[in-house]
């Protein structure tokens, strides 16, 4: 009796214990509404692994101001209306920063509530129209369309010597946006664009488009598709034996695409904005350790989800309070550097807008990996 | 409806006032929803439930209805005009949609409307000119009524829970007259329901047209609820879990839409603390409730409660007996 009385005296006592030590432990709450099913989960997936594993690293450093980082990860569906519902589930816990989404449909819809709560959102979307709305409460992780096609035009013009392109893009707001973006670059620089082919989200057979794009015999095929819709297209461009060089943005050129497509991605050429093959030491580590952890190449959304943690710790410390407002305002214009914050990864800047300005790459795809030929300056550096 | 039924009634309206009160700006929201796609299920109930008419397509209806408003509201318009137009506008559509349902049937209806949705869905995707294409459009604004704004989640709430009393009212006495009647002869027996004298044609056109409508006043309250619209939003998907609101609530009963979009709503909320995991669980539970009810939660409450009749009660019900008691 005495000895079971001990026990449940132990027992209590190691609760009170622990829960003194969780009472104790601060904490601040960063949730993240990423795209965990539907046609963006291979994203918001590499996305949330990204996030989570810098948020691990700075909570066993001690958190942020000695606050450990709180990351509860809510899944949109990769729809804008379920999006909005989980972002306002979120909203209602007063949350100082908010991580995602991917989709840039979703991260339309949920900036505008953000903005209204005044709180930072650190998105992975890339559609052009999320940075030029005058919003000051949101921030990208990766170049905005506006620059990656810039880029890709100047690459197809000096480097692949191209006076025709054929494009093929997917018909989401991340492909339209592409889409619209690119076609005018092409026109700025005289290269026609001699196909103009839109296809479906999900889309399993790319054997029709391929014929088009044999077909229109243009110089070079630019392919502005999602993953898995990218290997897809590219197994069918190998089967049809389409010469023209076949040139992408990130995507194309991306780990997930190369092993979904096997020997089909070989000669693929492009712009890069994110890699875990750019020859960067920092880059390379990060790479390397997400392998160890997840058993799986991270593409360059796992990249935006690792740095936008680190982003927000810097910024943080830099304003020495967790203060919503003064983190936003205190973002815009700020420069980050490896040596300042080694998670940054890359030296990276943020615009008034909320753009991010880094360096990129121009590469290739030999013998089922990426392979970077040149390092493209920041913008702001030219 | 019985005394049971009447306190059920009573104790969910109490609920659907004094919840918003509790709840925070989320769970407003997702009463919201709830609300808004009531109303939409209330309109693929008519069609399907009492009229007997299949219809995939109640999705593509509550786009048009929200798309109607956005457009309009943007343009310039008072948001009451322009909700009248989006409900008229679907009525028209939905007559029209009615033509293919007066040669075929079942099965085959149910691919004609398929493909109405399909089509719905690349005009709104691809006209950009007209409905910023893949863009969407953000932002609509929520109306004023009496002056008053109903820009709050309570407000506005509260603003759809009026709509979804007024059009349910409708719907309810619809049903009790003739008409409603006339749907359900529509259903169980066609040719009989000629030989009766029963215009089935104009019946058939009204089934999918009044259930159309519904859809888009549905719509023109979600356009201004979720202040973002996207052809996305309105693809099959939408018009499948509808179709799954009606199914799993009790198709041709009253209420079944109320349980059933309840369940649509909430369930996959609610499993969210499985994570991972959500939308498994959720896809079995729905197809565990319809293993062991095929007529819906309501089916199964009445199997449960209704008193056992004897046989010699159990004859054929009247047209007129079931229609009245459902």
């Amino acid at each position: 009796m005495l000895r079971t009385g001990f026990l449940v005296s132990l027992v209590a006592a190691g609760i009170s214990l622990a829960s003194t030590a969780h009472a104790q432990q601060k904490t601040v709450y960063m949730p993240a509404i990423l795209e965990l099913s539907g046609p963006g989960a291979v994203s918001g997936t590499n996305f949330r692994d990204g996030m989570l594993m810098a948020i691990d690293e700075i909570n066993k450093a001690g958190g942020i101001l000695g606050h450990k980082i709180e990351t509860p990860v809510l899944d949109t569906q990769s729809d804008a209306g379920t999006s909005r519902a989980q972002l306002q589930k979120v909203l209602d816990n007063k949350p100082y920063v908010v991580f995602g989404p991917v989709y840039s449909g979703s991260v339309l819809v949920d900036m505008l509530m953000t903005q209204k709560a005044e709180i930072p959102e650190i998105v992975g979307g890339e559609a052009a129209a999320i940075t030029q709305k005058n919003n000051p409460y949101v921030f990208r992780t990766s170049f905005g369309q506006q620059f990656s096609m810039p880029k890709i035009a100047n690459y197809i013009r000096d480097s692949i010597k191209a006076k025709s392109v054929a494009l093929i893009w997917v018909n989401n707001d991340f492909g339209k946006g592409g889409r619209d973006n690119f076609t005018k670059e092409m026109k700025d620089r005289g290269i026609k664009v001699v196909a103009d082919i839109s296809t479906e989200s999900g889309q399993a057979d790319f054997s029709a488009d391929v014929v088009k794009i044999k077909g229109a015999n243009a110089d070079a095929v630019f392919v502005y598709l999602n993953e898995e819709e990218s290997a897809r297209f590219l197994k069918e461009a190998k089967k049809q034996g389409i010469k023209a060089p076949l040139i992408g943005e990130t995507t194309l050129l991306g780990q997930k695409v190369i092993d979904l497509a096997g020997g089909a991605a070989d000669g693929v050429q492009g712009h890069v904005g994110l890699t875990v093959d750019a020859p960067i030491k920092a880059v390379q580590d990060f790479a390397a350790k997400f392998k160890a952890r997840y058993n799986y190449v991270c593409d360059h959304n796992g990249i935006k989800g690792y740095t936008a943690v680190y982003f927000a710790k810097y910024v943080t410390e830099k304003v020495g309070k967790f203060d919503s407002k003064a983190f936003a305002a205190k973002a815009h214009g700020l420069t980050i550097t490896p040596k300042e914050e080694p998670g940054i990864l890359m030296e990276a800047m943020w615009d008034k807008n909320g753009d991010i300005d880094r360096e990129s790459f121009l590469g290739e795809v030999v013998n089922g990996k990426q392979k970077i030929v040149k390092i493209l300056p920041m913008l702001s550096k030219k | 409806m019985n005394r049971f039924g009447l306190l059920t009634v009573a104790v969910a309206a109490v609920a659907a006032i004094v919840l918003p009160f509790l709840l925070k700006p989320f769970g407003i929201y997702l009463i919201s929803m709830w609300v808004v796609l009531t109303i939409a299920a209330i309109g693929l109930n008519l069609t399907l439930g009492y009229a007997g008419q299949v219809s995939m397509a109640q999705g593509a209806f509550v786009g048009i209805g929200a798309y109607a408003v956005a457009l309009l509201t943007a343009a310039g318009w008072p948001f009451f005009p322009a909700f009248v137009i989006a409900g008229l506008l679907c009525f028209a559509i939905g007559w029209l949609l009615g033509y293919p349902a007066l040669r075929v049937q079942h099965h085959y209806l149910a691919f004609v409307t398929l493909a109405f949705n399909t089509l719905v869905f690349l005009v709104l995707r691809n006209e950009e000119w007209l409905t910023n294409g893949t863009y969407g459009i953000a932002g609509t604004e929520r109306p004023h009524l009496f002056g008053l704004s109903t820009d709050g989640a309570r407000a506005f709430y509260f603003f759809c829970l009026g709509m979804l009393v007024l059009l349910a009212a409708a719907t309810w006495w619809m049903l009790r007259s003739p008409w409603g009647r006339a749907f359900v002869a529509l259903r169980e027996n066609p040719i009989r329901a000629l030989s009766l004298g029963l215009d089935t044609r104009r019946y058939t056109l009204m089934a999918f047209a009044l259930g159309s409508t519904l859809g888009g006043l549905a719509g023109g309250l979600y356009a201004p609820l979720v202040q973002f619209i996207e052809p996305n939003s309105f693809s099959l998907n939408m018009s499948f879990n509808l179709l799954l609101m009606v199914i799993v609530g009790g198709s041709g009963r009253f209420f079944g839409p109320f349980v059933g979009a309840l369940i649509a709503v909430l369930l996959p909320e609610w499993m969210r603390i499985a994570e991972g995991y959500y939308l498994i669980i959720y896809a079995m539970l729905v197809m565990i409730l319809m293993v062991f009810c095929p007529t819906g939660v309501l089916g199964l409450v009445e199997k449960l409660f209704k008193p056992k009749k004897p046989p010699a009660a159990a004859a054929a019900p009247t047209l007129k007996a079931e229609a009245t008691s459902r």
